[in-house]
């Protein structure tokens, strides 16, 4: 799979070099508030801890088991290999894009995510000795009779996960079969593209489609397989080259130990799984791990959001101020981060900053960043709006009494401006609450990531996101109750 | 009701200059509201200001403390010049106090509050002492069983009286008063225009814009009459208001009276 880096390599590679002014200038608010949390890069040594990145949903080389273990070929084999050559791993679940990502930005020493060898990537990665051949394979659903060959796609749609190998192979054989590709970014809404009959095909790595297949996912494979690449663990070019050593050695020796082909037996072999997926068997299923999804969105949440009042009342009183350097300074910061995309702005502080000054953090104190300092920029607009609605008149009174133009702001006009400021503040609550999910991005587990760690392992996407839909709105609910209830009393 | 004027402020000799202006000019834009002023307030004057709505009264009391920018000219308050930078504004306003059209008390304070909020903030008082002048002061302005409600509970004339106690509640030696009652119900002008009476029988320095010209006639120690920005006669109040002698004056008596 994943023959082609664009993705991987792409995003990185364009934030590393050129924005290094931007990143400095960036990583100077950060400073403000993130100096503490940041740990300084490591040099791995001998029975030292390896932070190794993967992928999050890509069964059965990786994903959450029913205990919300990561489990897995990659991962089985990677802690079986650390056990016989002696040091520690820590398993950081990112995603794809963003492990390979991770490891270029130093951020993990190595990556194991059902990786193909590629020239390309071999540009930028040192690859290990291949421990996995893969090969793409075609699927169609079950009730399907009508596809047979590729030749029967012609006119009709093909659905792919980016990046991957199925998708280059497509690619490959579009024109000569005449059918249309549709992208997507995991392997849960591909298989649900076809389910809802928008697309009538897949192509995938085999391991992975017959991973599906076993766990009840309503397709079947009409045709063999081709011939494909190999998988291999990398790490970054030109660096942890004896975590690369090591890695070799200890797969020669779980394969001459017979242990490679029992790891490969129990994800590949028979043995469909036995589960209750209606809605309230999924629910009480899933449910402890939903609750600590929405605890880890709650706590994002609440912690932006109070870092991100402080920031928009200091911008705020930036913009109303009477220096033009000072309003300067205020409305760049709304509109870089009004200007700019979440999603970019998790993935440049995520990857981007520390590529550039060349320090680690983790992805929890990145999320906390990205979105305090996204609030923070609504913040300043809504905290602007509140002294702005207050009389003027409030201002002159007490600067006549002689009062500083700070203190008048803190004993006067803010605590006037409160109260106009509830509603936006609370609806700007929700919709932190609602980004947060965006952060999944960067593998925090919170309640989407959860969702779709699940869904990678049993394939249920529409009545997980229905759960998940769910738990949202009532926390959302709940949130606006109770904040119009605080509204009144407070206006009282 | 001497005790309303602080004792340092009734202390100073009578004559003394208090506040200086000279040529003061300001615009808004292009509009031009003030073109030229030149005059001296002395210790233990009560000015009074009158003059057509539009003819800048009202901005020439703001530059008195500096809540309007001065674009030109020079205004001296105890000596300190306000259009220089070094001077500390804050410290010269608070010994002007000022009351407005729209009394501009503090909502979501307490009428005590509102009263001890400069004092404590700005003179490190200490609480008690600052409640306890503040209770003084509201007692003289007849309002000290209101200390403890809200300012939405209390009338126009109640809410005027309140702003002067806060103004008082600083101790300064000028009060400057911007048509204090022009808010007001007719039968609450009265009780405000009683404690500004007392004001001036116990010595304060007052420049009050009013158009209240029984008031201007019966208390001030001058009048000066302003139109299109300039200041056309500058004088006691019976040469005013009984033998007036330019025409926009007369003009002006002539309707307001």
């Amino acid at each position: 799979m994943r023959a082609e880096s664009a993705s991987g390599e792409g995003i990185a590679g364009a934030i590393r070099s050129p924005q290094r002014l931007i990143a400095a200038a960036v990583a100077l608010l950060i400073g403000l508030f993130g100096a503490a949390m940041l740990t300084p890069a490591r040099a791995a040594a001998d029975g030292e801890t390896y932070v190794v990145a993967t992928d999050i949903t890509f069964a059965p080389f990786e994903f959450q088991d029913v205990d919300g273990k990561f489990v897995g070929i990659d991962i089985d084999l990677i802690h079986e290999i650390a056990a016989n050559q002696k040091f520690n791993i820590t398993i950081k679940p990112l995603g794809f894009d963003a492990a390979l990502q991770a490891v270029q930005a130093n951020q993990a020493d190595g990556v194991i995510a059902g990786m193909s060898i590629t020239d390309e990537r071999k540009k930028v990665f040192d690859f290990s000795d291949p421990y996995f051949e893969s090969g793409v394979q075609m699927a169609v659903l079950d009730s399907n009779q009508d596809i047979k060959s590729y030749a029967d796609l012609k006119g009709k749609r093909v659905a792919v996960k980016n990046g991957t190998e199925g998708a280059e192979f497509a690619q490959s054989i579009k024109d000569k079969y005449g059918f249309q590709i549709v992208s997507f970014a995991d392997s849960a809404s591909m298989f649900e593209e076809v389910k809802t009959g928008n697309s009538v095909a897949i192509f995938e790595d085999y391991p992975v489609l017959n991973y599906g297949i076993e766990q009840g996912n309503g397709f079947k494979t009409v045709t063999p397989k081709e011939k494909g690449s190999s998988y291999g663990f990398a790490v970054n070019k030109g660096r942890n080259a004896e975590l690369l050593a090591k890695f070799n050695a200890g797969l020669k020796e779980l394969k001459d130990s017979g242990r490679y082909d029992e790891i490969m037996e129990k994800y590949l072999g028979e043995g469909a799984s036995e589960a209750d997926n209606s809605f309230f068997g999924l629910l009480s299923s899933t449910f402890p791990f939903l609750m600590a999804g929405l605890k880890m969105t709650l706590i994002l949440t609440v912690v932006s959001i109070a870092i991100a009042l402080v920031l928009g009342i200091i911008f705020g009183l930036c913009r109303v101020s009477r220096s033009i350097i000072l309003r300067a300074i205020g409305t760049t910061y709304v509109d870089i981060f009004r200007g700019t995309p979440l999603l970019v702005q998790a993935f440049f502080i995520y990857f981007g900053i520390p590529t550039a000054l060349g320090f680690q953090m983790t992805a929890l104190t990145a999320g906390i960043i990205t979105l305090s300092l996204n609030a923070g920029a609504y913040m300043t607009e809504i905290v602007r709006g509140g002294i702005q609605s207050v009389d003027k008149g409030q201002m002159e009174a007490a600067r006549s009494l002689g009062i500083g133009y700070l203190p008048t702001m803190r004993k006067v006009i803010l605590p006037q401006a409160v109260r106009t400021m509830i509603p936006s503040y609370v609806n700007q609550f929700v919709i932190t609450l609602k980004d947060t999910s965006i952060l999944s991005v960067i593998g925090i587990a919170e309640l989407t990531q959860t969702g779709r760690l699940i869904i990678a392992r049993n394939y249920q996407s529409f009545t997980m996101w229905l759960i998940i839909g769910i738990i949202y709105f009532i926390v959302i609910m709940a949130l606006t109750k109770l904040s119009d209830r605080l509204e009144k009393r407070m206006v009282k | 009701m001497t005790q309303l004027v602080p004792e340092a402020a009734a202390a100073e000799p009578e004559g003394t200059v208090k506040i200086r202006i000279e040529g003061l000019k300001k615009s808004f834009g292009d509009l031009v509201v003030l073109d030229g002023i030149d005059t001296t307030i002395s210790k233990g004057e009560v000015v009074c200001v009158i003059g057509p709505s539009g003819s800048g009264k009202s901005t020439f009391l703001r530059c008195l403390n500096k809540l309007e920018d001065i674009t030109a000219g020079k205004v001296t308050v105890d000596g300190f010049d306000l259009t220089d930078r070094r001077v500390d504004l804050d410290k010269v306003r608070q010994h002007i106090g000022m009351v407005f059209q729209h009394f501009n008390l503090f909502p979501h304070m307490t009428v005590i509050d509102n009263v001890t909020l400069a004092p404590l903030l700005t003179k490190k008082m200490d609480k008690a002492a600052a409640e306890k002048r503040a209770m003084e002061l509201l007692g003289q302005v007849g309002l000290a069983e209101k200390a403890n409600v809200k300012p939405a509970t209390l009338s126009g004339g109640q809410k005027q009286r309140v702003a002067i106690a806060r103004a008082l509640a600083m101790n300064p030696s000028i009060m400057l008063f911007d048509e204090a009652t022009s808010a007001l119900d007719p039968e609450m002008v009265g009780d405000v225009l009683q404690v500004l009476r007392d004001l001036a029988e116990g010595g304060m320095t007052m420049v009050v814009v009013t158009h209240e010209m029984g008031f201007a006639r019966e208390v001030a120690s001058r009048v000066i009459f302003m139109a299109d920005g300039n200041i056309v006669e500058d004088d006691t109040p019976s040469q005013v208001f009984d033998s007036p002698k330019h025409p926009r004056l007369q003009e002006f008596l002539s309707k307001v009276l």
